[in-house]
């Protein structure tokens, strides 16, 4: 039987980046991964999305520069071209992770793990299944698409995120169901791309873990560009009618039944924990995600879990943090802190961007913080003008006695590339002071965060 | 610089060392380097530390590989100016290799030496620099790195200092002020202060307050300490781990059978050194004798299911029923419980295990503490804790220093049985093989029994025949009913 000293079940940015610091460590590392090293972030999520929404950029420029002297005629668009551009990202972006694991001494095995007893795990691959021993097995195996109980993705008239980056052809009209970040993300794709977009959410607002204010500026701007957003709403049941869907979607006034040529289902995630062999030794679980302590260490000795199939936030940048944090406990090195999810920042890239850490006013009241808030409306912010993207707010939260803090949203051109200098200075435990008399290049649209953080203390200087 | 020629020599760090193994060039020939520079690392059997230029001037030949070994005063390199020519070069080196001891050896420092010699240069007034060189850690003071060092020159800790540069950061300005407001005198800038390093000096060493003030008190020079703390600062442990090494405090016990069919020499490592040095004096010292016996598993492995089956946060393994069994022998036959050092017997009220533990180039002997108070979950939770931080180099001294009895498994390989060399100053370790099915006599009748066979080895000088036999004897009783031990 193979020994290793620690081996990861899946090539995610949570898997991969837990191998590389375990290997760095001096740990005898193998990572097994059962299709393409990257995991979903690379191949299947943040990065290809990102891909196509600058095609998205892209077109919104194009209806734009009539406003800035441009005259273009005769704009054609192939998606085809996008979604080939989109493509060849991931598939460098993972052949970057093959040669990480290479440089970094680390065995990669090809196949599915189950965990065949307390630190032990077979691999099956083509039908031939290899036995492992490893003291410590890290479970980083992610998580995938939820369907609702009427309603599935077939891949064919319902989509999943994986359809929807490698569409053949631009659907005429667009139904996407569930209006989180990844909802609104396709929404605001195909919207720009020139697809007739509905966007469902069931609860009282899109990007309902956002801030309130931010997520009724998301709205606002989604409905200026003629997406329809239904709220407090859900859909019944989607069937085929002809070559088009049939959706029968209920809300404050009614149930319609409306006809769309594509449905995006993103109503949530589901933790990847079939097949791992969890259950028959006594693993614990709660709704597909395995339970933990701080650091990832499950109830099996040995075993342990990160990232999206540990349970929420699913980010991958949540992932890799923790990956650190757990190698880094097994290694006992002293000091080592638990991941803390009130900083885990969170971007969304629809148009306009929208980025947030920490606590929403709402939960920062609740957690029975005396705050002060201020805000900065990007309108009167010189770069944002010149840029002709003045729309959007950056909303800061502190605690009125110590200063700390708690909470940052933004909403506008570019913040999700804004939203680390909060990260740091939250961090670094900066006060609201701190923040104030530091110096912010001009003109930025940054700018606004100054102004931000001066309105929280009462001496906002251009508002 | 003149046109002078300058050596760079094999440095002399304590007063054991000897000699130096080449590890790597940090400078081509060709290099330009200033004094203080990165030269070159060197090996010795207690560190690795970099030799740093002693003069400005351009790496003019390079005479000692990474991989070979020079003895102290060697000349590995030369330093010289622009304009000095080949053959002169080429004639210094001739002439030195003639001289060499007479020019480079230097004088062994002692800790006593080293501080006598910095009070000298560096104080005028002791008393009155005294009052700098108090406070806190100032690692995290602003400071230019110019100052940073010359703090460390002077014995000046920086949070004495105040700083006039920008956003309050201390200057060197600031920092010659203040030493000479102390009373102190400066360290011209052009007098020939030979190698710190070359010379034993530490105070250049980046160290922890604690690591620099133990190393004092035990006469470690930081310069053989490792620097594994945080900002690559000595740090306590470093000291410790340095200062068993210089005790000769046991920690390695060599088990590996050293074959090759390479015909391929190697310099051994220093791990090595010590391991092969440690384990020489046992053999030659310890009058070693084994006692041997067989001891029947089936009972052991039953109990090991149920109570792993039972507990899912648990992987209970055999070796720790081993450590277990061992201990609670060691209670009953607290003899054996005991380490020797030529001529006093130290007896221990409980039993400190020491595992023997395979590691990348070695070996080491991480200690369950108190194993017989402890029950077969923590020291398995223990076990598996300290055997993976054992590999990744990442034990502290006190965690693998010390015990009053050894375990080396070698089961794990198919191992029938074996004999090992005692771990001292311990009196006994004992060798375990594999667990395997067997034919054994009950009764007068053949049946099948899982077997393991083990030995121990024993130091004649404090533990006698008969005692040895009555610990493995209890020992084979706790293994082949583990329930006895809970008693």
């Amino acid at each position: 039987m193979q020994q290793y000293d620690l081996m990861v079940v899946g090539g995610g940015p949570g898997g991969y980046v837990a191998a590389i610091r375990a290997a760095q460590l001096g740990f005898k590392t193998a990572l097994v991964e059962k299709q393409h090293l990257g995991g979903v972030c690379l191949n299947w999520g943040c990065i290809p999305t990102k891909a196509l929404l600058r095609g998205a950029d892209i077109a919104h420029t194009l209806k734009e520069a009539e406003h800035f002297g441009f005259t273009i005629d005769n704009i054609s668009f192939d998606i085809n071209k996008l979604v080939k551009h989109s493509r060849s990202v991931a598939s460098k972006l993972s052949g970057g992770v093959a040669y990480l694991m290479q440089k970094n001494n680390i065995k990669v095995i090809d196949g599915s793990a189950t965990v065949a007893d307390k630190c032990r795990l077979d691999v099956t691959h083509k039908g031939v299944v290899t036995q492992y021993r490893s003291n410590h097995i890290i479970l980083a195996t992610g998580a995938r698409a939820r369907n609702l109980p009427n309603i599935e993705i077939d891949g064919d008239l319902v989509w999943g995120a994986r359809e929807a980056m490698t569409p053949t052809a631009l659907p005429g009209s667009l139904l996407v169901i569930g209006g989180g970040a990844i909802g609104v993300e396709f929404a605001s794709l195909y919207n720009d791309l020139g697809t007739d977009v509905t966007l469902v959410e069931a609860a009282e607002r899109i990007t309902p873990a956002e801030d309130a204010e931010i997520s009724s500026l998301a709205e606002r701007s989604f409905k200026q560009r003629g997406i329809k957003v239904l709220t407090n709403s859900v859909v019944n049941f989607v069937e085929g009618a002809g070559e088009q869907a049939l959706a029968s979607i209920k809300g404050p006034g009614g149930e319609h039944q409306l006809k769309f040529d594509q449905v995006i289902l993103a109503v949530g995630i589901q933790g990847n924990i079939e097949g791992l062999g969890l259950k028959s030794l006594g693993v614990k679980t709660e709704h597909s995600f395995l339970i933990t302590d701080p650091f990832g260490k499950t109830n099996l000795a040995g075993l342990y879990a990160i990232g999206d199939v540990a349970g929420a936030p699913w980010l991958a940048h949540k992932a890799s943090h923790e990956a650190i944090v757990c190698v880094e406990k097994i290694a006992g090195i002293e000091g080592i802190e638990p991941l803390n999810k009130d900083r885990v920042p969170g971007c969304t890239y629809c148009r306009p961007q929208i980025a947030s850490v920490g606590l929403t006013e709402a939960q920062a009241k609740a957690a029975g913080h005396s705050i002060r808030v201020g805000r900065s409306s990007l309108s009167a912010n010189g770069k944002a003008l010149a840029i002709n993207e003045a729309e959007g707010l950056v909303k800061t939260i502190f605690d009125a006695g110590s200063g700390e803090l708690l909470g940052a949203h933004m909403i506008g051109p570019e913040v999700t590339e804004q939203i680390q200098g909060f990260g740091i200075a939250q961090q670094l435990e900066a006060t609201e002071h701190d923040l104030a008399h530091t110096i912010y290049a001009h003109p930025t649209v940054s700018e606004s965060m100054h102004e931000s953080v001066l309105d929280s203390l009462g001496v906002a200087i251009h508002q | 610089m003149t046109n002078e020629i300058k050596p760079i020599g094999m440095p002399k760090w304590g007063m054991e060392m000897s000699e130096g193994e080449i590890n790597a060039w940090h400078v081509k020939v060709g290099d330009q380097v200033n004094i203080e520079d990165d030269l070159v690392d060197v090996e010795t059997a207690k560190i690795v530390n970099t030799v740093t230029a002693a003069d400005n001037g351009i790496v003019r030949a390079i005479l000692a590989q990474p991989g070979e070994t020079h003895a102290v005063g060697d000349l590995l390199g030369v330093i010289a100016s622009v304009d000095t020519s080949e053959d002169d070069i080429q004639a210094f080196i001739n002439s030195y290799a003639t001289n060499s001891e007479v020019v480079f050896i230097e004088k062994a420092p002692t800790m006593t030496e080293v501080a006598n010699e910095s009070s000298t240069q560096v104080e005028q007034n002791p008393s009155n620099t005294d009052t700098l060189s108090g406070g806190e850690d100032d690692s995290n003071v602003s400071a230019s790195p110019v100052a940073r060092r010359l703090a460390a020159d002077y014995g000046v800790n920086l949070n004495n200092i105040v700083g006039t540069g920008r956003h309050g950061r201390v200057s060197k300005r600031d920092l010659e002020a203040a030493v000479t407001a102390a009373g102190g005198r400066l360290i011209s800038s052009n007098n020939s202060v030979p190698n710190k390093a070359q010379q034993g000096d530490d105070s250049d060493i980046k160290a922890t307050p604690v690591a620099r003030r133990l190393a004092e008190e035990l006469g470690i020079n930081l310069l053989e300490c490792r620097a594994s703390g945080d900002r690559g600062r000595v740090c306590k442990a470093d000291v410790d781990a340095a200062a068993a090494m210089k005790n000769k405090l046991p920690s390695q016990v060599a088990v590996v059978a050293p074959t090759t069919s390479s015909s391929e020499s190697q310099t051994i490592s220093s791990m090595r050194k010590t391991i092969a040095g440690r384990l020489q004096a046992s053999k030659q010292t310890a009058p070693h004798y084994r006692v041997h016996i067989d001891a029947e598993l089936d009972n052991l492995l039953t109990t090991r299911k149920q109570i792993n089956d039972a507990n899912t946060d648990t992987k209970v393994s055999v070796n720790d029923f081993i450590i277990k069994a061992c201990a609670s022998a060691l209670i009953r036959v607290p003899a054996v419980n005991v380490q020797f050092n030529g001529e006093q017997i130290t007896h221990f009220s409980d039993a400190d295990i020491s595992v023997a533990v395979a590691i990348k180039d070695g070996l080491i002997t991480p200690i369950i503490v108190g194993a017989n108070n402890k029950g077969l979950e923590s020291i398995s939770n223990e076990m598996r804790d300290l055997s993976t931080r054992a590999k990744l180099n990442r034990l502290k001294p006190e965690e693998f220093q010390g015990g009053s009895f050894c375990i080396s498994n070698l089961g794990m390989y198919g191992i029938k049985q074996f004999d090992a060399i005692i771990n001292p100053p311990q009196g006994a370790i004992l060798a375990v093989g594999t667990g395997e099915q067997r034919a054994v006599v009950r009764n007068g009748a053949l049946a099948v029994a899982t077997v393991m066979s083990l030995t121990l080895s024993s130091d004649h000088r404090v533990i006698d025949g008969a005692v040895a036999a009555e610990f493995m004897s209890v020992l084979k009783g706790f293994l082949e009913q583990p329930a006895t031990m809970l008693v």
